[in-house]
């Protein structure tokens, strides 16, 4: 059978961002794929050099626009380290929140997308109607519903107030009955379930070889999550459950993301409970003594790793960002080969890709 | 199989020094190796159970090019290769670690270190007619530590 080459993007209707496939099929097969990133390519690590660590703060947080509080939360950990600084435990908790928020809303804001590439435009309608809980409380407690500001080198900027507790309280409950509602249609739902499982398979030693993290690595059974395995902010002081499956399919990864975000409202729930009294942040001085530090946390998309080396100054001499995204995107070809072309968008929508956090 | 461990087998197989470990903040461990020690310590690491590459860091100090392999398993693990700027070359881990491919490239194109067997050594994020040199690579090369 003769062969076609199909080229999908930069510019497609699967994401709103711009990746660049090229697919040979056989029919309506897939026999083979690539990918070309870098079309929102910012040159954020070089432009750090260039900036002075309060700065990077902000810079940092455009890297994503939908994990961007723990990009700074990653990034000031780093500093605060070679700064030997100790955040208040009140703006730890805060931090940790914000970052649990975060998952909240990035896992519904992702199933969402997945649900309207599948055809399935209710559960897209729920979903991003229930993610505009979470944008409203994040918009209270920071200001921002994309970009929160919440972070600064020491811990965070603003202290939660009593009104803002009661409204993160009352949201959460609600939000608690909405999940739980979208992880039965997932259980249950036979269209659903018809188009995602068996599709995308990654098997664990895939896992393992392209080195995955994130729900996609805990889809097919690999037990990893920072948070516990390597905790940091709060997250030694908070009891949750590290969610796992062993299909390895766009299903599992639906259903483990909606099981986390259940964890999530958990947590939230323990902070508001538990959060101590006292400050939310400590003076940090403009220049950070030579030395190197590697931070690690779990962003919705599984593990953020940050490098700053610093050479004395009030610049970063050099600061690497990695994120999940760009390990994830590896497997695509992997999960697109052999697939039907109609199961195409439902893989690349099912990996959860944030480009522009990939590309940097 | 812990950090702790797979250091200790380095430390045999390589017939390491105590000057090439130390201990940086949060939990990581970083060894200085050479370039032909590499291969050798990726194969005594995913022996010793640790398979995940989180990234690899390259940076220029004074002419030389510093590349950090950043392994996990509850704590970190960073591997410390220097390379000469001028002819950088190193071998490359895709065989061993096919997650390591992106990264690879992405150093490959922003500094200029050639990863030899490298399987797919087209541009990452750059434009594929890209003719501005390494744009990670320092106009003024940083100091090196000690100056600092």
């Amino acid at each position: 059978m003769s062969r076609m080459v199909i080229p999908i993007g930069p510019q497609h209707p699967l994401l709103k961002e711009p990746l660049s496939f090229l697919l040979t099929l056989e029919g309506e097969t897939v026999m083979d794929s690539s990918m070309r990133l870098g079309y929102v390519h910012r040159g954020i690590e070089k432009l750090a050099e260039q900036r002075t660590y309060v700065q990077n703060v902000v810079l940092t947080e455009r890297i994503c626009g939908i994990c961007s509080h723990i990009h700074t939360t990653t990034y000031c950990q780093a500093v605060e380290s070679l700064l030997g600084l100790e955040v208040p435990q009140r703006g730890l908790y805060i931090r940790t929140l914000m970052c649990e928020l975060e998952r909240i809303h990035s896992h519904l804001l992702w199933m969402g997308v997945l649900a309207k590439n599948i055809g399935l435009d209710t559960i897209f309608m729920y979903t991003w109607r229930d993610r505009e809980i979470i944008l409203n409380v994040m918009e209270e407690i920071s200001g921002g519903r994309v970009s929160h500001a919440v972070n600064t080198i020491g811990g965070v900027r603003n202290d939660l107030t009593k009104d803002q507790m009661n409204m993160l309280k009352e949201s959460l409950a609600l939000l608690r009955k909405r999940v739980e509602e979208l992880l039965r249609s997932i259980e249950k739902e036979r269209s659903f379930k018809i188009r995602t499982q068996k599709v995308g398979y990654l098997s664990l030693d895939d896992i393992k070889r392209y080195c995955v993290v994130g729900p996609v690595a805990r889809a097919s059974g690999m037990d990893i999550d920072l948070r516990r395995d390597a905790p940091y902010a709060v997250y030694d002081q908070l009891d949750f459950e590290v969610p796992l499956m062993f299909e390895g399919d766009v299903w599992a990864r639906s259903k483990i993301r909606v099981l986390e975000a259940v964890q999530s409202i958990h947590i939230c729930e323990q902070i508001i409970n538990a959060i101590p009294q006292g400050p939310v942040s400590v003076k940090a001085p403009r220049r950070v003594p030579a030395g190197e530090v590697v931070s690690r946390s779990e962003a919705p998309r599984g593990e953020v790793v940050y490098y700053v080396r610093s050479d004395g100054s009030q610049n970063p001499m050099r600061l690497k960002v990695r994120t999940p995204t760009l390990t994830n995107l590896v497997t695509l070809p992997k999960q697109l080969k052999g697939l039907q072309m109609a199961d195409v968008s439902v893989v690349i929508a099912g990996a959860d890709l944030c480009i522009a956090c990939g590309d940097r | 199989m812990n950090i702790d461990l797979a250091v200790n087998a380095l430390v045999r197989q390589l017939e390491l020094e105590k000057s090439d470990i130390c201990s940086k903040p949060i939990n990581e461990t970083e060894i200085k190796l050479s370039a032909q020690q590499l291969i050798p310590a990726v194969e005594t690491i995913l022996d010793a159970g640790i398979w995940h590459l989180s990234t690899i860091t390259c940076l220029q100090v004074a002419d030389e090019l510093v590349l950090l392999y950043h392994f996990w398993h509850s704590k970190g693990l960073t591997l410390c290769v220097t390379l000469e700027t001028e002819h950088a070359q190193i071998n490359s881990l895709t065989t061993l670690i096919p997650g390591a491919e992106f990264y690879e490239r992405e150093v490959r194109e922003m500094f200029g270190v050639e990863f030899v067997g490298l399987t797919n050594p087209s541009p990452l994020l750059l434009p594929d007619d890209w003719q501005s040199g390494f744009s990670m690579r320092s106009e003024k090369p940083n100091k090196t530590e000690s100056e600092a």
